[in-house]
């Protein structure tokens, strides 16, 4: 479990980072918190020549609003996102994502941008940045770019980024008055992966769903919107009724969920309609 | 900490504070990977990728061209076999540190490379090239023993390890015959591993002109270490020197050396600078022993009364590939101890076990707790085929102190335990009577609630004349007054430093704190048998007592001449030496051992100068704990996720020396058991790969999902001097039981039965949605 031999730089400056980066293709890898490089490259399933180290450029870190927008730079530290007043007040399911992820001290270390970026099928902040129609700025010496959040996942572990664009920052629109949302997981382990999750935006008026997010993760390659419940909380199919319960089997049946140690993929099926409801019910409660 | 002076016990029986913790909590502890030697090399395996395959060809060139390589050793490189730690009728195969012509499981170990550092190692262990030759692996052990089925060892041409059966008894088959019931189930229980916090570790140093091997390790039982390296390597037990100074945990798999750390030394002889092996998780959770996987078909004979007429256990065991434990151990604790804390009038058993291409089966904290686990599992179905409370079961079925000295089928005594008192105890501070009415209530509501009880009588400290029961300790009282005290324990976390010297300090009427305890080390210690099988406090705080006496009694002596005193008139309170009633008339210790060291002209005619007293004494055959756990849970019928409401142990370990201890050592083996019969899992695929090697997959339990632990205490005490029972093991022993009861009476309104763990919640919310289906 040591991993092999490589280079390491750590950059003060985000151009000289992507310069690294490009000269050095696909042997060159970022790395932010490393919370899952580190242990990938330490059990060689990861083997790269030379890690670029994004923790020390200060355009990278931090959140601030920009007109409609909260604007987190990518290598902000999930830690600090857990705590932040803006995201609090703007994205607090955001916070509330950041709860379940891991332990406090993978949290100190631990990334938006690198969380993203890695696209692990379990984790939270990928189907949280679907939720909100987030959208991830990127950058390399070739320029810059945007990806919707809706655009960035693939499948498991892969993104649309080039090896070398790094995420620059996850820019998510504001709150909107009616508003709610919520986020819940099933996992055999306070802190550990979801066997199951589910992220939940909900637009309301008058008290009413009019328009729906329901992201499913733990289930699939990449965060799953659960589009039948989608439409029938648009529709106007409350918590518990027939309608629902009926759209969230429909799309918990076009679901294959992956099987390991710890679930059988028959389970992740099974629990998928209980956790969205959960989640969708919050979420409403939430924007009353 | 007990405060009082001049009273018999004044350290033993309190809680002092462990004299362990301040340098363990402050990164001061000396663990086997702190060992840094002028000169040290590396070691990594080579691993087999396959559970089944012959080795065509191993080419290490590439490997050796490696910067910083210093050697690689393979099966062609002559390590001699394995010699066997006990004598056994099993068939058992030849043991090589390193694989010879085939692999056998996932992880065996194929080659060492060593190198200037791990790193290095690592790297040129993707260069060693292996040629395999696959072969159909055996990995379910219930089919090994089929027509046909691949055979591990081809040398044994079977894969049957051993097999033993009671006699045939018609009286058995009567009382079933006669019996108002009779209930059947196969109850199985999973892989996992004892996973210690610390993994295995060797810092090997040959002197070649000496002739003499120093090994430190992590290890359990430093003398008995010694005596198989000697053994294994060829050399005198004199020329090997065993060092373990601070160990993190070991629960067993550290007590017998494995085929790679034999690979370990062998290598460190014939490189001539030291060679430190550290085993990564990954390597510890694939290569060093598994545990628990085995089943037991029981069948128990009832009466409607709920008294117990007869019980019968078909028990199959997987050995792995290469069994760490004679066979005949595990198998035979559990056939000789299973009837437990009940009266059974008639009892059969048969157990087999067999070979497979997996992980070997080692020792964990209580190995053959099946029997609990089976037993009490049982004993609830027994309750609800019957219609009786499982307490009430378990009361009526309880052997009293009446019955006393009670003996088993097996010939096995039980005496001085109190099954009866901590199951009273354990089901009054678990408010069990208040638990079922708001049990009632939740499943009015559709919630799940359950309680779960388990009882058990442990056999701890084996004695009967072998190694593990034979302990001697040192007491020296060093010329400055101070005391050291040195023994052959093999502490790995156990706290012995500090309830030793609790012993000593009251044996010798000294203070606690001028008492040091010496351990781990074959240079400084007698001979004894190391921390396993829940001997420490008893074997060993019984032969520290011991020594202690006699030192007391040389002071004392001393005394009695320079103060021309009669010794019985004198005391020795807080390292003064007065006469009893009139302490003006005195000595401190100090002035005593100042003669005893350097003034011989005023010892007594014939006294030996200084005081250093040395006791070795064997232990009776066993001593029993006992104990009764009630675990109380709810289980969320959407998830079937498993919540634990309260957790109570009542248990008799006889005179505790330190009660914190005692409920630490508790404390840590019920977690141990309720990751076992919650989480943890080694499973295998059909191919014979496990599939839970590092901690993202092996579950382990955490803080936030065991709740206070709530202990009770019932204290008959031992016939051995100082009256203390083992309390290692029990913890665990009960922990899988009580939470597997716990569970299944939640689900019981379901009309579902457990029958196999872990209690996943893939598990549970298949066996809900059977239930409702």
């Amino acid at each position: 479990m040591k991993p092999a031999a490589f280079d390491y730089v750590a950059p003060t400056s985000l151009d000289a980072a992507l310069t690294a980066l490009a000269d050095g293709g696909y042997d060159a890898k970022p790395i932010a918190g490393g919370q899952s490089l580190v242990p990938l490259m330490a059990f060689r399933l990861a083997v790269f020549g030379q890690l670029v180290d994004l923790g020390r450029i200060e355009e990278l870190q931090g959140v601030a609003r920009d007109g409609d927008e909260l604007v987190i730079g990518a290598a902000t530290r999930q830690a600090a996102i857990a705590k932040d007043a803006l995201v609090a007040e703007h994205a607090p399911v955001l916070a509330q994502a950041t709860g379940w992820i891991g332990h406090q001290q993978i949290r100190n270390r631990g990334t938006i941008g690198g969380s993203i970026c890695h696209a692990d099928p379990a984790a939270e902040y990928p189907a949280t940045a679907v939720a909100l129609d987030a959208t991830i700025d990127v950058a390399s010496t070739r320029g810059r770019r945007s990806i919707p959040a809706a655009e960035l996942f693939e499948a498991a572990y892969t993104t649309t980024l080039e090896p070398d664009e790094v995420a620059v920052a996850v820019r998510i629109p504001v709150r909107r008055p009616g508003e709610g949302t919520a986020i819940f997981e099933v996992a055999r382990r306070p802190g550990d992966f979801a066997l199951a999750g589910c992220v939940v935006r909900v637009a309301t008026s008058g008290g009413a769903v009019i328009d729906a997010r329901v992201l499913a993760f733990g289930v699939g390659g990449a965060p799953i919107r659960l589009a039948a419940a989608e439409a029938a909380l648009a529709a106007g199919a409350g918590v518990g009724s027939q309608e629902l319960t009926a759209a969230l089997q429909a799309d918990a049946d076009g679901l294959t969920p992956p099987e390991d140690a710890q679930a059988t993929s028959a389970y992740r099926h099974s629990i998928v309609v209980h956790v969205a409801n959960t989640a969708i019910a919050e979420a409403i409660a939430d924007s009353q | 900490m007990s405060a009082q002076t001049g009273g018999a016990a004044r350290f033993v029986g309190a809680s002092v504070k462990r004299r362990e913790d301040p340098r363990l909590l402050t990164g001061g502890g000396q663990f086997v990977d702190d060992v840094q030697l002028p000169g040290m090399l590396h070691a990594a395996f080579v691993r087999s990728p396959l559970a089944s395959a012959r080795i065509a060809s191993i080419d290490t060139q590439a490997a050796l061209a490696v910067p910083g390589v210093v050697a690689i050793f393979t099966g062609a490189d002559d390590f001699p076999r394995l010699p066997p730690w006990w004598p056994s009728e099993a068939n058992v195969p030849a043991q090589h540190p390193l694989a010879i012509e085939d692999v056998r499981f996932v992880g065996d170990p194929v080659a060492i490379v060593i190198a200037e550092s791990r790193y290095i190692a690592e790297d040129a262990c993707e260069l060693v090239d292996v040629a395999y030759e696959a072969r159909t692996p055996i990995v379910d052990y219930r089919a090994a023993g089929e027509e046909g089925a691949p055979v591990v060892h081809a040398e044994l041409g079977t894969n049957l390890v051993a097999e033993m059966a009671s006699p045939p008894d018609p009286a058995l088959e009567a009382a079933f015959a006669g019996s108002d019931h009779v209930f059947k189930e196969t109850i199985k229980s999973h892989r996992y591993a004892a996973v210690p916090m610390e993994t295995r570790g060797f810092v090997a140093s040959w002197n070649k002109a000496g002739g003499e091997l120093t090994v430190h390790m992590a290890g359990q039982a430093p003398h008995v270490a010694r005596a198989y390296f000697a053994l294994s390597l060829g050399l005198p037990e004199h020329a090997v020197r065993v060092i373990q100074r601070d160990v993190g945990g070991g629960f067993g798999q550290k007590a017998f050396q494995a085929r790679d750390d034999m690979a370990v030394l062998h290598a460190a002889m014939r490189i001539d600078r030291p060679l430190k092996w550290i085993e990564d998780r990954q390597e510890n959770l694939t290569a060093a022993t598994h545990s628990r996987h085995e089943q037991i078909t029981i069948e128990v004979g009832v009466n409607n009364d709920g008294l117990l007429q007869a019980i019968r256990l078909d028990h199959v065991l997987d050995a792995g590939a290469y069994p760490a434990m004679p066979a005949e151990a595990d198998p035979g604790l559990v056939a000789a101890w299973f009837p437990g804390p009940y009266k059974v009038p008639h009892f059969g058993f048969r157990n087999v076990q067999y070979y497979t291409n997996t992980t070997a089966r080692g020792p964990y904290r209580g190995p053959w707790l099946i029997e609990t686990t089976v037993r009490e599992t049982m004993l609830d179905i027994v309750a609800r085929g019957i219609g009786m409370d499982p307490a009430e079961v378990r009361r009526r079925n309880s052997i009293q102190a009446a019955d006393q000295p009670y003996q088993l089928h097996s010939g096995i005594v039980f005496d001085r335990v109190s099954p009866a008192e901590t199951l009273e105890q354990a089901v009054e501070m678990a408010h069990y009577a208040q638990f079922r009415e708001e049990q009632a209530a939740a499943r009015a509501e559709g919630r799940l609630l359950g309680i779960g009880i388990a009882s058990y009588i442990e056999p701890t400290a084996f004695g009967g004349g072998r190694s593990m029961g034979i302990e001697a300790a040192t007491i020296r009282i060093e010329p400055s007054g101070k005391v050291t005290c040195l023994m052959g324990l093999g502490s790995y976390g156990h706290s012995v430093e500090t309830t030793m010297a609790q012993v000593v300090a009251d044996e010798l009427g000294v203070a606690f704190e001028d008492v040091t305890i010496v351990q781990g080390d074959t240079a400084s210690a007698p001979v004894g048998g190391g921390n396993l099988g829940s001997r420490s406090a008893v074997i060993g705080g019984a032969v520290a007592g011991m020594s202690a006496r006699k030192a007391r009694a040389k002071i004392l002596d001393l005394a009695g001449h320079l103060m021309e005193a009669a010794p019985d008139d004198l005391e020795l309170v807080d390292g003064v030496v007065s006469v009893k009633g009139s302490p003006a008339s005195s000595m401190a210790l100090t002035e005593i051992t100042q003669v005893a060291y350097n003034g011989a002209d005023r010892l007594p005619e014939g006294m030996e100068p200084g005081i250093e007293e040395t006791t070795r004494w064997s232990a009776p055959f066993v001593t029993h704990s006992n104990a009764t756990h009630v675990c109380m849970c709810e289980v969320d019928r959407n998830t079937g996720l498993v919540k634990l409401l309260d957790y109570v142990v009542s248990e008799d370990c006889g005179v505790m020396i330190n009660p914190m201890v005692v409920e630490g050592q508790i404390s840590g083996g019920v977690v141990q058991g309720i990751g076992g019969a919650l989480l943890e899992h080694i499973p295998y695929d059909a191919d014979g790969n496990p599939l839970a090697v590092n901690f993202k997959d092996y579950l382990l339990p955490v803080a936030d999902l065991i709740p206070e632990i709530r202990i009770g205490h019932i204290v008959t005490p031992s016939d051995t001097p100082g009256g203390h029972k083992g309390a290692g093991e029990g913890g665990t022993i009960g922990g899988v039981a009580a939470t597997v009861n716990a569970v299944a009476d939640a689900l019981a309104p379901l009309g579902v039965t457990i029958t196999e763990q872990p209690l996943s919640p893939s598990r549970l919310l298949a066996l809900i949605e059977q239930a409702s289906a």
